[in-house]
């Protein structure tokens, strides 16, 4: 019998602990427990046949840290053979009459991913990849995924096995007291990304006892469509007289487990502390219950690597503002790989309220595939909202998808046969809630009744995939109103029937609607209104625009979704008055003129690090002042005051930040000036800079940048953990002056002489410029650099005196 | 006595051991006046970062005991190592406290976060990682001094890798003897920097009667230039 036709019908046992188990068989601290398969088989042969004696029926092989990370090819294939071999041996030494199987365990390789960690997220699949193709030429009968404390860990091993085989794969995660895994997903965003994915059981492990995880086996009953398993420790370990003895013991234990099977957990096991004794048990109190069944749950998720969102009664925000059409401003940092501007707008709009974010980057003159894989991995990076992955490249959509950490939001599919042919199996292997715009290879139809029977269209397409109704989204296009008074009103006949009669969510782009109007923001405002109460279920948006966000409060609060008004009273003061800004500005310029130890007040706002007075201050001199003017009789000396008083430790580090930072807020008004007189900008020159390849501390870096960018030199700033290479090619291509390299250990320390050596060699016109926690004047000597700077105005001092400038 | 077991222990915020010490915090970030004279720009930032942070960090430290032998005058225990620095140290323990300890990785996420958009906000939040990974090891540290002299034994200072001539590779070992991903969420990466970014690896010795050493690193520290280097030892 297969596992997952035995499933079906009956709840269904894993083993208990087995590293415990081991140590007390005289596994030493430390030793790999993994080569006990074969240094002592006979061992894990016995335990194994007592787990399937006590009534277990899936053993899980002895390979939970079997990966490529800590074994050689060769050894890798006898441990997992062997493991296999062992398993194998104790189901047919095991008298028990139940069904048995045997699962290939996958721990965590124990090496935390990009952006946190330095492992590639292809790298990780590639090492699970390598354990499964071993384990299912072996024979065994299922994967099993284990103590995963991380989504996106979490995802390559799964992705991996189902690349490398046809078998059925659960998959389990740890999570802590709090209720998450360590790096912050909850259940229900597990449940939304593994789902997705098709995994075929999912669930939780390891370490807490039974009863803390009450609050995680609940979540996952009450969102997973799938078995849910569960494998907990026997409580927490403590000692006692020499032993070590875990304090929840099998009675409790099982009891426990009775009323999570009660429940619907329809795979029961147990983790570290536990033993025969403990599955013994569990079988006992839980053979004779009837399993409960597991009823679709039928819900819209999407999921970030903390959270999901759900397509329920509450209107949901999708930010409209990652994209480039019609913004000049967008387009010249898609143009200058300026990630930190697109990083701005997606925090201004989390800031603002939005509940996902659309990524859009497309520009035809740049690599819309790396751009949009680079975008949503520095989004993902600092920004906890879904993703909606916005593009018409399949490559760039699927590369996206592929990286993306959790369950994403698709933009989008259409009733044209190639399109849904195309992103369908994307959405299948990757999952996806995939918006599809009623259109098809007629066009728009004029007639909602025709929308309609696309988006019948769509659905038939998709079950054909697999792809559910809950996770396709319609969208029945919103036209432009001033170009035919009808289009309004067959947006919203389509979108009512779609979600009233055909059962699905819908989502508009609503602004669309307004264009050639005058005042668009109320009309739209006014469409907004009018689609959400015939059942919109998501506004693509700009939530910095207030006649939007006052509908959105108003709805919630007349439908019943806004208990006490709580939301809208809180939020609403925010749009109600919008007038409260220039006064502001005129307040602070007063407050300012006060102080007379400033040569104005811009460079009082600068020095003092006020960042909204410089602004403000900024603007207003820009209505009378050239922008350079400004740069050199303001923001310049202003710097220097901080500069020269951070040299004689009047003033800190922190103090030297505040004002970079309030100085870069007059800079970017300076910008927005030049950008829209399309004047040149002048540049002190080039500065190329990076920490180094296996260090990923930036702080420093990130510091010293910032100031440079002060003093005008244009960085460009590779990031962490740099190759020689990619330093080397950079500097070659902007044939850049100045490179200026960060390590914080010693042990970086070699990849930056490394990089020295390489500069050296294709760079030689380049000065080098080291700094970093470790460094000293003899080392950067010793390993070759130009110039050993101890802190960020060091920097600057030496890259003005290299540019010939007087600083 | 020798365990092959390793224990998880969790801290919650409200702990008094666990209080904060903002003079230490403005140290690490690298402003060496009072916490009083900050002025007003810089104390607003600051209060900010401190609302922010609450709730943000998760202390939870593993560990596990250790026999030790002695052979010419080098501790014999599951890290092998041949630093005469960790053996001078140990100064004849019997034992060892082998621990991890972690304020989780929300703190890592805030600090990117702001590093992009507010500098100063990322570095005041480094300094405050650091300083709370700090005041865990010392409230872990100061309770396993007290269980140790119920035993009547004494505890040496506490000692980690990269310190004096342990060289940072010991990390691998450590890692190895503690299960650091799988009990804490901790992992090692090929430069042998740890993630979360606010995490300590460290041991000490326990013993009848063994010296308890010095305490303060800056004391001890060969970098006599550093920036940060402590007030009291400065002077």
């Amino acid at each position: 019998m297969k596992v997952l036709d035995y499933l079906k019908d009956h709840v269904t046992y894993l083993d208990g602990g087995m590293g415990t188990l081991l140590q007390k068989r005289g596994l030493q601290p430390g030793e790999l427990p993994e080569r006990w398969n074969v240094s002592h088989a006979d061992v894990i042969v016995e335990i194994q046949k007592a787990y399937f004696d006590a009534g277990t029926n899936i053993i899980c092989t002895n390979t939970f840290g079997a990966n490529s990370l800590k074994f050689d090819d060769e050894e890798l294939q006898t441990l997992i053979s062997a493991a296999v071999e062992n398993a194998k041996k104790a189901r047919e030494l095991s008298s028990g009459m139940q069904e048995k199987f045997v699962a290939l365990d996958i721990g965590s390789m124990g090496k935390l991913l990009k952006p946190y960690g330095d492992f590639e997220f292809e790298d990780a699949v590639e090492v699970y990849a390598k354990t499964v193709r071993i384990g299912a030429a072996c024979g065994v009968d299922l994967i099993y995924i284990e103590t995963m404390n991380d989504s996106y860990d979490t995802k390559a091993a799964l992705l991996a096995a189902k690349e490398n085989c046809d078998l059925p794969v659960f998959v389990s995660n740890a999570y802590g007291e709090d209720g998450k895994l360590m790096t912050g997903a909850t259940p229900a965003a597990m449940v939304a990304m593994l789902e997705g994915m098709h995994a075929d059981a999912i669930g939780a492990n390891c370490s807490l006892g039974p009863e803390q995880l009450r609050g995680v086996v609940e979540e996952y009953l009450a969102y997973a469509s799938v078995p849910v398993l569960l494998k907990p420790n026997a409580g927490l370990p403590r000692s006692e007289n020499g032993q070590t003895v875990y304090d929840v013991f099998p009675e409790e234990f099982s009891d426990v487990m009775k009323g999570y099977v009660e429940a619907g957990i329809r795979i029961a096991g147990g983790c570290c502390g536990t033993t025969p004794d403990y599955i013994a048990a569990t079988v006992a109190k839980t053979k004779d219950l009837a399993p409960k069944e597991i009823v679709p749950k039928n819900r819209t998720l999407i999921s970030s690597y903390t959270h999901v969102v759900e397509f329920k009664d509450s209107p949901i925000l999708i930010g409209e503002r990652i994209n480039p059409t019609g913004k000049k401003r967008f387009k010249e940092a898609l143009r200058n790989n300026d990630i930190d501007y697109i990083l701005g707008e997606g925090l201004t709009q989390q800031e603002k309220g939005a509940h996902v974010l659309d990524v859009n980057v497309g520009l035809p003159e740049i690599d819309e595939v790396e751009m949009l894989k680079r975008v949503a991995f520095e989004l993902q990076a600092i920004i906890d909202l879904p993703l909606q992955i916005d593009t018409t490249n399949v490559t760039a959509m699927e590369t996206a998808l592929r990286r993306y950490n959790g369950k994403a939001m698709i933009n989008s599919v259409n009733g044209k046969e190639e399109v849904m042919r195309e992103i369908f199996p994307l959405v299948k292997k990757y999952g996806g809630l995939v918006v599809c715009l009623t259109l098809d290879e007629d066009g728009i139809p004029a007639e909602a009744e025709k929308r309609v029977e696309i988006a019948k269209n769509i659905i038939r397409v998709a079950k054909e995939y697999g792809i559910e109704k809950k996770d396709l989204i319609f969208d029945t296009l919103a036209m432009t109103v001033s170009a035919d008074s009808h289009a309004a009103l067959a947006t919203l006949q389509a979108l009512n029937v779609i979600k009233h009669e055909l059962g699905c969510h819908t989502s508009l782009g609503v602004s669309n609607v307004s264009f050639g109007l005058p005042n668009r923001e109320i009309i739209t405002a006014a469409f907004f209104s009018l689609a959400l109460e015939n059942g919109l279920s998501a506004a693509i948006m700009n939530p910095n625009a207030a006649e939007m966000m006052k509908s959105y409060y108003s709805f919630r609060a007349l439908h019943g979704l806004d208990e006490n008004c709580t939301d809208y009273i809180e939020n609403i003061g925010k749009y109600a008055s919008v007038a409260a800004a220039p006064a502001q500005t005129a307040g602070a310029t007063a407050e300012g003129a006060k102080d007379s130890e400033f040569q104005s007040d811009l460079q009082r706002a600068i020095v003092k690090g006020l960042k909204e007075q410089a602004a403000a201050l900024t603007i207003e001199r820009l209505k009378t002042e050239e922008p350079l003017d400004i740069v050199t009789s303001q923001i310049i000396p202003a710097l220097d005051i901080v500069g020269k008083g951070f040299e004689k430790k009047t003033m800190y580090l922190p103090q030297l930040l505040m004002s970079a930072e309030a100085s870069q807020c007059a800079f970017e008004q300076i910008k927005n000036k030049m950008a829209s007189s399309s004047s040149e900008s002048v540049s002190r020159g080039k500065f190329v800079i990076a920490t180094v390849h296996g260090d990923i501390h930036d702080i420093g870096k990130n510091i010293v940048k910032l100031i440079l960018e002060n003093y005008g030199f244009e960085v460009y700033d590779l990031g962490k953990d740099v190759p020689p290479e990619t330093v080397v090619d950079v500097v070659v291509e902007q044939h850049a002056p100045l490179v200026g390299l960060s390590a914080l250990m010693t042990t970086t320390v070699p990849a930056m002489e490394e990089t020295i050596k390489q500069l050296r060699e294709k760079a030689p016109w380049a000065k080098v410029i080291v700094g970093g926690a470790v460094l000293t004047q003899e080392y950067a000597d010793s390993i070759g650099a130009d110039y050993y700077a101890k802190d960020a105005m060091a920097t600057v001092r030496y890259s003005m005196q290299q540019m010939g400038q007087q600083a | 006595m020798s365990e092959n077991v390793i224990f998880v222990k969790k801290y919650d915020e409200a702990d008094k051991a666990l209080a904060v010490n903002e003079r230490e915090v403005l140290r690490y970030a690298g402003y060496l006046g009072l916490p009083e004279t900050m002025d007003e720009t810089l104390r607003e930032v600051f209060s900010q970062v401190v609302e922010e942070l609450k709730g943000a960090f998760s202390y939870q430290v593993c560990y596990r005991r250790m026999d030790v032998t002695w052979e010419d005058g080098m501790p014999q225990f599951s890290l092998q190592t041949q630093s005469k620095d960790l053996a001078k140290c140990l100064n004849g323990s019997r034992e060892v406290i082998l621990f991890a300890a972690t304020v989780g990785l929300e703190i890592d996420r805030r600090i990117a976060k702001h590093q992009r958009f507010s500098p100063t906000k990322a570095l005041l939040m480094q300094a405050y990682g650091a300083e709370r990974v700090e005041t865990l090891c010392n409230a872990f540290c100061d309770e396993m001094k007290r269980q140790a002299e119920a035993e009547g034994l004494q505890c040496t200072a506490r000692f980690s890798p990269g310190y004096g001539d342990l060289p940072l590779e010991a990390q691998r070992d450590v890692f190895r003897l503690l299960d650091c991903n799988r009990k804490i969420g901790i992992s090692l990466n090929e430069s042998l920097l740890m993630t979360p970014s606010k995490s300590v690896t460290a041991l000490f010795g326990m013993g009848a009667g063994v010296c308890p050493g010095q305490e303060h690193k800056c004391e001890s520290c060969e970098k006599k230039d550093c920036e940060f280097r402590s007030d009291d030892v400065r002077a």
